[in-house]
């Protein structure tokens, strides 16, 4: 079991491994290089540079640091993360447990447009299976995605129906091989979405082509999930989408600790660095506490 | 004043509305609407929603663990 996982391995991510790993903790960093920061071609304003540096460039840097100082860099998509006392935390390609979580995973961004979707939240549009799953027993539900995460999504919902659709939005599956057999057990629609509609619920799901189809419940798992989606799973306290911690960078959820764009605020490299070293402080007394 | 929390034993926010209603040492009513199908009923009337926790307080209805509106309701 690792001390510490970290999520997001931005720069509040990978200065918060700085302190633990230098403090003997066990931990591993997982994230991919999909940041706005990577592709930010002029920094300007962070400090210690003398000539402008490239995103790209900065957390290159930061990674082979932390790296050199002994964190475990896993260039991954995390799927979920589970638990209370420890921490279960499932990617595309693996399961690993911490002690420790550390959520770093930058701005929530809208990941998918379809009409009338923010108008049906609540009313038949979920965006977790855990929480309202129960509600659509026996119902005809619908997982909007296409990767690992709309599959677990997916195969969370087993436990309340059978009739269950991934709508891809006009994009291919994109499954890694350990899920490859959970697929065949779901229909699979490939059409482009553009509209929802009901009543005082969700009733149908329309296409681009013309169609639609009648469902009962529209559960969205697109593309990889955000801290917002993190913080529904295990219940922490969000506002706007920004997940609230304290000066300590803690949550409400013993263990779990956020940092960097995904609190709000102040969206800088500067601010982040800093949320993360206090976190990654805070992180050490937790699991020497424990 | 008169709470009734409507959940499922597995849902996170419900586990935390209960958590924080508790640490504030205030009394309420819990409702498992995955097993008491007449709960479930209720609360979706009184919400319009399918999705939990529905805390009702007073007759005022909180949506998911609105951690401020429930302060501002049970100060």
């Amino acid at each position: 079991m690792y001390d510490v996982i970290i999520i997001g391995k931005g720069p509040a991510g990978i200065s918060a491994s700085l302190y633990t790993v230098r403090a003997n903790l066990k931990t591993l960093v997982i994230g991919k290089n999909d940041s706005s920061l990577w592709k930010a071609e002029k920094i300007e304003n962070y400090y210690g540079f003398s000539q402008v540096i490239r995103g790209q460039d900065l957390l290159e840097e930061g990674e082979k640091q932390a790296t050199r100082l002994g964190a475990e860099i896993l260039n991954d998509k995390v799927i979920s993360i589970e638990g209370n006392e420890h921490f279960e935390i499932l990617t595309s390609d693996g399961k690993f447990a911490a002690k420790a979580v550390l959520i770093a995973t930058g701005q929530p961004l809208k990941k998918v447009r379809v009409e009338n979707l923010e108008l049906f939240e609540g009313k038949g549009v979920s965006y977790c299976s855990t929480c309202d799953g129960f509600f659509y027993n026996n119902l005809k539900v619908g997982v909007l995605g296409y990767s690992d995460y709309a599959l677990h999504e997916a195969i969370e919902l087993e436990a309340f129906t059978k009739d269950i659709t991934i709508y891809t939005n006009g994009k291919e599956l994109e499954i890694n091989s350990q899920f490859e057999k959970d697929v065949e057990r779901f229909n699979v629609v490939d059409k482009q979405v553009y509209r929802i509609d009901g009543g005082e619920f969700l009733q149908k799901i329309f296409f681009k082509d013309g169609t639609s189809e009648d469902i009962d419940g529209l559960f969205v798992a697109y593309e990889s999930p955000s801290s917002a989606d993190f913080a529904k799973k295990l219940g922490i306290v969000t506002d706007n989408n920004a997940i609230t911690v304290d000066s300590d960078q803690r949550t409400n959820i013993p263990g779990v600790f956020a940092a960097g764009d995904c609190t709000g605020g102040f969206k800088q490299i500067s601010t982040a660095v800093g949320q993360g070293a206090v976190a990654g402080k805070k992180i050490i007394e937790y699991v020497r506490n424990l | 004043m008169e709470i009734k929390v409507y959940s499922t034993p597995t849902c996170p926010y419900c586990i935390q509305a209960k958590k924080y209603l508790e640490s504030k040492n205030v009394q309420f009513q819990e409702f498992d609407v995955s097993t008491d199908r007449e709960a479930a009923s209720e609360m979706i009337d009184k919400s319009g929603q399918r999705g939990v926790p529905v805390i009702d307080v007073n007759g005022e209805i909180i949506i998911g663990f609105d951690k401020g509106r429930l302060d501002s309701l049970i100060s």
